[in-house]
């Protein structure tokens, strides 16, 4: 299994959400986020936002579906400016479902 | 080393602190998320009435994006966040299977929501008053 942690525009979670549950991953977990880039936020005129706000989902796929939910992500994330996120992805060893105790691998 | 996400129920938070306090593996983060598993939150009506007289989570369910879509026609059946606490914590490679059993062990009531745990490998771990790198 993997885990998928995508740090997305707020603004696009419904739009990747949506799209995740129609290709048949509606199992994720949310949680807002407060971060910076490469770019150490954004400089508005006089303003500097030093930090932004943004969504991160985590999302534990099967290894052969990662690069689907990946492509997934990206293409309804993706606005093609700065501050569009990241995807990180790492293995999981195991993963328990606490109400049955059953183990996947 | 082994990174422990454990996604449970908020209710049983204080509990699961405990007795991972009692094994000696009290150190993690806590955050509070919202999420749903591939049950798309759903909350079979059947155990409904049973689980809303314990779970202090059952009430506070938020919309997902599929019901805000979804408005204005039928819906078939609520697609829902349910509020959850996640739990992450490093431990030893001897100790994580000891942390998992405790989990379980606090955590399961046989109905949906019981949660997840997630076991990823970590390779490093440096304390940041001493620098050793170790746990």
């Amino acid at each position: 299994m993997k885990l998928v942690r995508a740090f997305i525009r707020p603004e696009k979670e419904q739009e990747v959400v949506l799209a995740l549950e129609g290709a048949g991953f509606p199992a994720l977990t949310k949680m807002s986020a407060m971060g910076r880039g490469k770019q150490k936020g954004l400089k508005v005129g006089d303003i500097v936002y030093e930090e932004l706000p943004k969504t991160l989902l985590l999302i534990a796929v099967k290894d052969e579906e990662a690069d689907k939910v990946v492509s997934i992500i990206m293409e309804r994330a993706r606005t093609g400016n700065i501050g569009d996120g990241k995807i990180f992805i790492s293995p999981i060893e195991k993963v328990i479902t606490v109400r049955t105790g059953e183990v996947e691998l | 080393m082994k990174e422990i996400w454990a996604i449970i129920r908020k209710e049983k938070y204080a509990e699961t602190k405990r007795a991972l306090d009692a094994i000696g593996c009290g150190a993690m983060s806590v955050h509070s998320v919202w999420g749903r598993g591939r049950q798309g939150g759903f909350i079979m009506s059947d155990v409904e009435s049973e689980i809303s007289s314990y779970s202090t989570s059952a009430p506070r369910l938020v919309p997902t994006p599929s019901t805000l879509a979804l408005e204005g026609a039928t819906l078939t059946k609520p697609v829902v966040y349910v509020p959850k606490k996640l739990l992450v914590m490093v431990v030893p490679d001897e100790k994580a299977d000891k942390v998992i059993e405790t989990i379980i062990q606090v955590n399961r009531t046989g109905n949906y929501g019981d949660g997840k745990v997630f076991v990823i490998p970590v390779e490093e771990a440096i304390t940041v008053r001493t620098g050793k790198r170790e746990l």
